[in-house]
């Protein structure tokens, strides 16, 4: 019969009866309505069962309806490990249960319980600690059972949108219940912007569902002023549906709402997260139909849904009989109480539940929980208490299919201990309570140790009115914390009835049983720290919610400690589960493209990172990549190329002492370097390493242009920034990288093709010699020209202003037609300059490479008194060194061609690598960089380098430049 | 003003081709092609702009001088600059001169985008002849260092929150206050700069102005964060029209 359980408006705030869904539960079609969770429409048609426990594979359901436990993980058809009372139903979903074998009803993985006494607790340390080879034995097994729900990676997944956004408010109150209600609107009214956080979709936290007054009205009433009181308001937002799942440095609070991340900077902050209702311990307490009260009456209230037809109330507390009324409203025949209370209260409550006739067993407690049919219980033994944690001779057997559990709370105190709150217990309230809070973080309600209703409301507006005044708003007055909280009475101190043969769970996400705490303790592990991971108690997904007040009562007890001196284990963000997408948002990868880019790939290139940036390592298709470098190589060589170097690094540094500051920052001379040329500039840090290099150009008496490598130029830059405020010389220092898109023109036609473009400079070698510099036009567009040799043939850098890029290449490929100009890349570039013995600081040289190692000795002026690292250089030099950088071909050139890193041998001995290496394809042999002994590095010297597959060839040390050796093409 | 191809003129915006992409009919403006409009209705694009609309205004000019006597010297010019930092000062002309740091100005032409002032001031801007010479700081390639983008209307805040950490909303970032600060992970400088029209009516406007190598990427970030709030590339015409 479908939705057997739902119960007439006007229970079921929560859920929408004109819109009705359908969805699947393990194959079985499930009705419910909109505003419906998943586990509350399963409850509604009689679906009890919900997973399979982690270990034992027992039969669980429903136990907090409020998302704070792992009974309710179920898998959907792209997620695992769905908290089915908090996820909604949708028409059509499909929901099956998770972590058993075989079928849902009949998990062959049941019987791991039968050999339950040789799974003991501590079992990993047990077996693999003293006999590591076991792990080859458990390690398929322990892999089987591991895990709950499944990912299939065949399945076809989609990447779904998460993204972040950042927040900002005076305060910041966390929990919608009555205390963060009252804290949101006090805060408000003092003229606060809050924003109020609430984990449901629905405001009122425990308004909505529990009995405050024997009528059963007045959560009703409050609750609706209180909304009033909240919406509507300009400097009040309310976020539902949003978990903050904790607190970081300066009010910092990460808030989870559907795929959304945020984070939330608040000035001050009021945390009323209220309190986790607590289970009792007795045998098969971890069964369908057992659950808190509180759960009851979330599904009677909020979702319209009987949750059972004849139930036990094990009670504690007064809110027991307010469970006990809701159930006689739902129609719910209540069998009887147990109350571990010796004397019975005077509360109204207590008296109407009497009123109705119900059975009271004062000082009684539930021994057991029994089942006829494993997926649910069907009755209960109660038994007189005898003292603490025992029951008397004698028991009673009742009939039933629901237990509900009212026997206390626990501060949901998570985002406190995040925030550095100090607990402490009460013993008069027998709970933790928080004693001590960070500056501008506020505790209010029954995270607070406060339950009274009235006491409730007045500890929020105090909290609010506190954390307005933190964030700076005038509060006159701050009135003081309730004298009477009403949190005696709530909580029994011992609500633990072990059971000689077990199955009387204190962590029900690990299935440990009340003796395995014991025997862990036994075992030596008798902190609750220790314990929890020697045991794993509190470990599972819901992080001890239920469990960890539990287990220091039991290490308090068994280790004869007082409680009072104990606390919880380390509370650590996240409070609720967080997602990997949650985590990683939208993902945000800045990247660099050149002016010219779309011209590149216009053009077939084949792009690689440089960073950020992106270049073109060649033009063409990659099947034919080693054949299109090569003929780029030619074209450089014999006609005409043009590359993009845009990402190089640029550096105007201007000012009167420009060229001192240059003196000082590079290790060549350039005070005398005339306007109108460049020169070299090679750069060491404080150890004498080197570290980047380019040019300087000198476009005026105290303008220089200096380029940097792509990749260090922020590094150089910084370094110039650092030392510029060292040493307060009159210049300024911008990094100009982007402002300038660049080119090379190169090769023996370069001259020609640019001619055509470039009337107001005179071209000509005598006039704009080899390292020379001007200012002028090509192709009407401002550009900065220098004449460099880094590919070894006539050719001009051109830089021009970066908006103009792809005009400037767009002439100068259409001035080079005629000469056939070809494009060349990155990897041409890399050929050309090893053919030139040119080096690459960073792939020539490494963290520890210094000026004599590289053989750059002529880059350091000797005249000049102080450059950086030149003290290091100085020492260095004056040591022997113990490699050096030397160009090579091979002994035997059929040999392959040695690869970057490949070693430097000498005997057996690791002297060096090869840096650069490659077949020019000007010169038709193998020609490379490599680091090797100082004594091998004369010309002529043969050693051995070990390639791929560990065969060794002979390298031997040649003179570069390989190409062109006195450099009379680039001088052209 | 004809409608002109994006690449007509010698400079370019770095992100002509997602303009182009999404509809853009461009003129000229200051030697270059600016989208002025996307070939919707006028109104439509100024509701557009009201609400969240996007613009690219690279080509329009804007630069800089930084250095030792910089304030000093276009004072002298005839801007006037106030004293504190991270404030953006608007001009007679309407550009607005951004005092990134006590010697560092940044200059955004108004968007009749003439160029007049920042032609002046770089006309002005001489190396003197002979060494002592006065400190007046240096001029900085802004215009092509820098992609100029503006975000207008109610929801900019709301945007800048998914993509940025400052707190831009009206209320807690003035008219003229600057955030050099990271959007969508890279380095951005934000000005806030209203749009009031004559009948009183003011629409939330902001500059933004980041790495222009980086263009297409932060323009792609912004119109990925502004479609959840219908936002879209509004040209010229629509923040002109913001102030009719």
């Amino acid at each position: 019969m479908s939705q057997l359980n739902r119960l007439p408006a006007p229970f079921g705030r929560l859920i929408d009866r004109a819109k009705p869904l359908t969805f699947e539960f393990e194959g079985r079609a499930i009705e419910g309505f909109a505003g419906d969770t998943i586990a509350s429409a399963l409850a509604a048609n009689e679906q009890w069962m919900l997973s399979r426990s982690f270990k034992y594979h027992r039969p669980r359901g429903i136990l907090t309806l409020a998302g704070q436990d792992a009974n309710t993980l179920v898998q959907l058809p792209d997620e695992p490990s769905c908290l089915a009372d908090r996820y909604p139903a949708r028409h059509g979903l499909k929901v099956m249960a998770q972590n058993y074998f075989g079928s849902f009803d009949n998990d062959m993985a049941r019987l791991v319980e039968l050999a339950h006494r040789f799974l003991p607790v501590g079992f990993y340390y047990k077996t693999f600690n003293e006999k590591k080879s076991s792990w080859k034995f458990w390690e398929p097994v322990v892999r089987a059972m591991a895990g709950l729900g499944k990912i299939d990676p065949k399945a076809d997944f989609h990447h779904s949108y998460y993204d972040k956004k950042y927040l900002f408010a005076d305060v910041a109150v966390i929990g919608g219940g009555p205390a963060g209600l009252a804290a949101a609107r006090a805060a408000a009214d003092a003229g606060a912007e809050v924003i109020l956080v609430e984990e449901n979709e629905a405001l009122g936290g425990s308004l909505g569902y529990a009995r405050f007054d024997a009528k059963g009205e007045r959560g009703n009433q409050v609750l609706d002023d209180l909304v009033k009181g909240v919406e509507g308001r300009g400097n009040l937002s309310v976020m539902t549906g949003a978990i903050c799942s904790g607190y970081f440095a300066d009010h910092w609070l990460p808030v989870i709402q559907g795929n959304r991340f945020y984070k939330l900077r608040a000035k001050s902050v009021v945390i009323a997260t209220g309190s986790l209702e607590q289970p009792a311990v007795f045998r098969n307490n971890d069964l369908p139909g057992v659950m808190m009260a509180s759960a009851a009456q979330r599904l009677i209230r909020l979702y319209g849904v009987r949750p059972g037809r004849k139930a036990v109330i094990l009670a504690a507390n007064d809110d027991a009989y307010g469970a006990a009324l809701d159930l006689l409203d739902a129609g719910t025949e209540v069998v009887a109480i147990a109350d571990l209370r010796a004397t019975a209260s005077n509360s109204p409550l207590v008296a109407a539940v009497k009123a109705r006739g119900i059975a009271i067993h004062q000082g009684h407690g539930i021994s057991e929980a029994l089942y006829a049919k494993k997926s649910h219980i069907s009755g209960a033994v109660l038994a007189p208490v005898a003292g603490e944690g025992t029951f008397g001779r004698g028991g009673t057997q009742v009939a039933c299919d629901l237990i509900l559990m009212s026997v206390g709370f626990s501060p949901a105190g998570q985002i406190l201990h995040h925030a550095g709150a100090k607990f402490g217990y009460c013993h008069a309230s027998n709970m933790f309570q928080p004693v001590e809070t960070p500056t501008g973080v506020h505790a209010a309600g029954s995270v607070n140790n406060t339950y009274d209703l009235d006491a409730v409301l007045a500890d929020g507006r105090r909290a609010g009115l506190a954390a307005a005044r933190d964030a700076g708003l005038g509060v006159a007055e701050i009135p003081a914390a309730p004298a009477e909280k009403g949190n005696v009475g709530r909580t029994h101190p011992w609500p633990i009835f072990p059971h000689e043969r077990g199955f009387d769970f204190v962590d029900f996400d690990e299935d440990l049983k009340y003796h395995d705490l014991v025997n862990g303790i036994a075992d030596g592990y008798d902190n609750v720290e220790l314990l929890k991971r020697y045991s794993t108690v509190g470990m599972g997904p819901s992080q001890g919610k239920h469990s960890a007040v539990a287990a220091v009562r039991i290490v308090a007890r068994e280790t004869g400690g007082d409680i009072a001196r104990m606390s919880v284990t380390t509370q650590r963000p996240p409070y609720a589960p967080e997602k990997f997408g949650h985590l990683a948002g939208r993902v945000f990868d800045p990247e660099r493209r050149t002016a010219m880019h779309h011209r590149h790939l216009e053009l077939g290139a084949q792009m690689m990172p440089a960073g950020i940036w992106w270049r073109p390592a060649y033009y063409g298709a990659k099947s034919e990549r080693s054949a299109l470098i090569n003929a780029e190589v030619r074209a450089v060589r014999e006609n005409v190329g043009l590359i993009d170097v845009s990402t190089l690094g640029g550096l105007d540094v201007r000012g009167p002492d420009a060229a001192e500051f240059l003196n000082r920052m590079y290790t060549f001379a350039y005070v005398k370097q005339p306007v109108g040329r460049s020169r070299y500039v090679l750069m060491t840090d404080n150890a004498g390493v080197i570290t980047d290099d380019g040019v300087a150009c000198r476009f005026h008496d105290e303008h220089f242009y200096v380029t940097a490598t792509t990749s260090g130029v922020d590094a150089v830059y910084r370094q110039m920034l650092f030392w510029n405020a060292q040493w307060r010389l009159d210049v300024d220092v911008a990094n100009v990288t982007a402002a300038y898109a660049g080119v090379n023109i190169a090769g023996p036609k370069s001259r020609a093709v640019l001619q055509k473009v470039c009337s107001d400079i005179d071209l000509s070698a005598e006039s704009f010699p080899y390292m020379g510099v001007r200012l002028g036009t090509v192709a009407g567009i401002p550009a900065r020209l220098m004449r460099v040799g880094f590919v070894g043939e006539l050719g001009y850098e051109i830089h021009v202003p970066a908006g103009y890029g792809e005009a400037l290449w767009d002439a100068l490929m259409e001035a080079g037609k005629a000469e056939g100009i070809r494009p060349f890349g990155v990897e041409a570039q890399r050929v050309l300059r090893l053919e030139k013995g040119h080096i690459i600081v960073s792939q020539d040289t490494d963290g520890l490479t210094n000026i004599w190692e590289a053989d750059m000795a002529w880059a350091v002026a000797k005249s000049k008194p102080f450059f950086i690292g030149g003290r290091s250089t100085e020492i260095m030099g004056a040591k022997k060194q113990l490699r050096k950088l030397v160009g090579f071909t091979l002994k035997n050139d059929a040999d392959p061609c040695p690869e970057e890193c490949h070693l430097v041998l000498k005997g057996e001995e690791i002297v060096g690598r090869v840096t650069s290496a490659v077949r020019s394809p000007s010169l038709g042999k193998v020609l490379g960089l490599a680091y090797v002994h100082a004594d091998d590095a004369a010309p002529g010297t043969s050693f051995e380098i070990k390639i791929d597959g560990g065969r060794r060839i002979t390298g031997i040390v040649t003179k570069y430049p390989f190409y062109d050796p006195d450099n009379k093409r680039q001088e052209m | 003003m004809n409608a002109i191809a994006p690449a007509s003129h010698l400079r370019r915006s770095f992100i002509y081709r997602l303009l182009a992409a999404s509809g853009a009919e461009f003129g000229e403006v200051n030697g270059g092609a600016v989208a002025l409009h996307y070939g919707g209705s006028r109104e439509a694009e100024l509701a557009t702009a009201r609400r969240l609309g996007l613009a690219d205004l690279s080509v329009l000019p804007h630069g800089g001088f930084k250095g030792k006597g910089t304030v000093e010297w276009l004072t002298a010019q005839g801007l006037a600059i106030g004293p504190d930092s991270n404030v953006a000062y608007k001009q007679a002309g309407g550009e607005w001169a951004a005092r990134l740091a006590p010697t560092e100005i940044f200059l955004l032409d108004s968007l009749a985008g003439t160029g007049a002032l920042l032609q002046r001031l770089n006309a002005a801007w001489q190396w003197a002849a002979a060494a002592p010479r006065p400190a007046q700081g240096y001029p900085m390639p802004r215009q092509d260092s820098h992609a100029w983008f503006m975000a207008t209307g109610a929801f900019v805040p709301e945007m800048f929150a998914k993509i940025c950490g400052v707190d831009l909303r009206r209320e807690h970032f003035a008219e003229g206050a600057i955030a050099q600060t990271s959007v969508a992970k890279m380095s951005a400088i934000i000005i806030r700069a209203d749009r009031p029209a004559k009948d009183g009516r003011v629409t939330p406007a902001y500059h933004v102005l980041a790495d222009i190598a980086s263009a297409e990427y932060l323009w792609t970030c912004l119109m990925d964060a502004a479609a959840e709030f219908d936002g879209k590339p509004v040209g010229l015409r629509a923040l002109r029209d913001l102030e009719a």
